[in-house]
């Protein structure tokens, strides 16, 4: 299938693929913290420092961004018809989200070093 | 029995108005285009689209007490009172309950919906399986009465560009048709952010089908199969 800007198809996929990393990644979360609770600061320091759990977060956050996304750009196209502001708007979302996505790896990584 | 009917005559009209009508001579047989036909005997006026009269022209599909569907099928008896009579929401009314339906039809003919083949004709006729005939059971049999297309949020926002749940139970119609030879052209221009996938799975459109179709279900064929080619 030839590449589109605005591809149907691999958003609605970006959407599924990411909303089952979610929901597994805070499945095993849950059960992680209710096998082994990290009750002071430096247990959850060095919980979140280790390299699969900091790896697996971030990809958490990365699908959360792209998922947010493609689901915020939908209810856009949806109710937002006039273009300048359809176009502004997605820029700022985009852009919120993107800051956000770059924040949160940061963060995990300044952990994790 | 109390009936209350959207009026709108572009002619003389500044707005629509709802227009109460009582019936005196209903009993438990009559379909509510039976009452619209008695109205009509008192009011010349109303005007409503109407031909077979049994659910199989789909030319009387109606907003119903806040549901689509076709009144010619619709029992009295089925209806809480007083029963509200709208045109189709979401397209232009051009008087009364008949509805200007452009758009729904731009949208049925933009997926192409007859078979098309690119080897040259054949001498015989081509031939199906029973299997493969069995393929578009519960997708061939829809009658374009627009009662879906009109229940669905994604098409009242984007008429102009959502084909409608109507024209994609078409298109997989085509597509799960084993003699059609256009598979890669039909996904290909059913791609993109708005012909296919505006669809949110709202389901309203099965919910009104007067001939108990699903086109969330063709719609889901068809993103399986685009899925598919990907692959």
């Amino acid at each position: 299938m030839s590449w589109r800007p605005a591809n149907g198809l691999r958003s609605w996929l970006i959407q599924r693929i990411s909303a089952v990393y979610l929901a597994s990644y805070l499945i095993a979360v849950v059960v992680a913290i209710s096998i082994c609770f990290p009750s002071t600061y430096s247990q959850w320091h060095g919980w979140i420092a280790h390299p699969v759990i900091n790896v697996a977060t971030a990809i958490f956050f990365i699908s959360l961004m792209f998922h947010a996304w493609v689901g915020i750009r939908d209810v856009v196209l949806d109710y937002v018809s006039p273009l300048v502001i359809r176009f502004i708007l997605l820029v700022f979302i985009g852009a919120g989200l993107l800051s956000m996505g770059i924040w949160s790896i940061r963060i995990l990584f300044s952990v994790a070093l | 029995m109390k009936i209350s009917i959207y009026r709108f005559d572009p002619e003389s009209d500044q707005a629509p108005k709802m227009q109460d009508y009582e019936l005196h001579e209903v009993n438990d047989e009559m379909m509510l285009l039976d009452a619209l036909t008695l109205i009509k005997e008192q009011d010349e006026t109303l005007s409503f689209r109407r031909s077979c009269g049994e659910g199989v022209c789909g030319s009387d599909a109606v907003n119903i007490n806040g549901r689509n569907g076709l009144a010619c099928i619709t029992p009295l008896k089925s209806l809480k009172e007083p029963v509200e009579v709208r045109p189709l929401p979401g397209l232009p009314v051009i008087r009364d309950l008949i509805v200007d339906m452009t758009q729904f039809f731009n949208q049925y003919r933009a997926v192409k919906p007859y078979l098309i083949v690119h080897e040259p004709a054949t001498e015989v006729e081509r031939k199906q399986s029973p299997e493969d005939r069995d393929k578009l059971d519960g997708y061939y049999e829809c009658i374009l009465c627009g009662a879906c297309s009109t229940a669905c949020p994604s098409f009242w926002w984007n008429p102009d560009k959502f084909r409608g749940p109507a024209a994609l139970l078409q298109a997989w119609r085509f597509l799960a048709d084993s003699r059609d030879q256009a598979t890669s052209e039909r996904l290909e221009e059913l791609d993109g952010p708005y012909r296919l996938f505006r669809c949110h799975t709202i389901m309203n459109c099965v919910d009104v089908c007067p001939k108990g179709l699903n086109p969330t279900k063709a719609i889901h064929n068809i993103k399986q199969l685009m899925l598919k080619h990907m692959i």
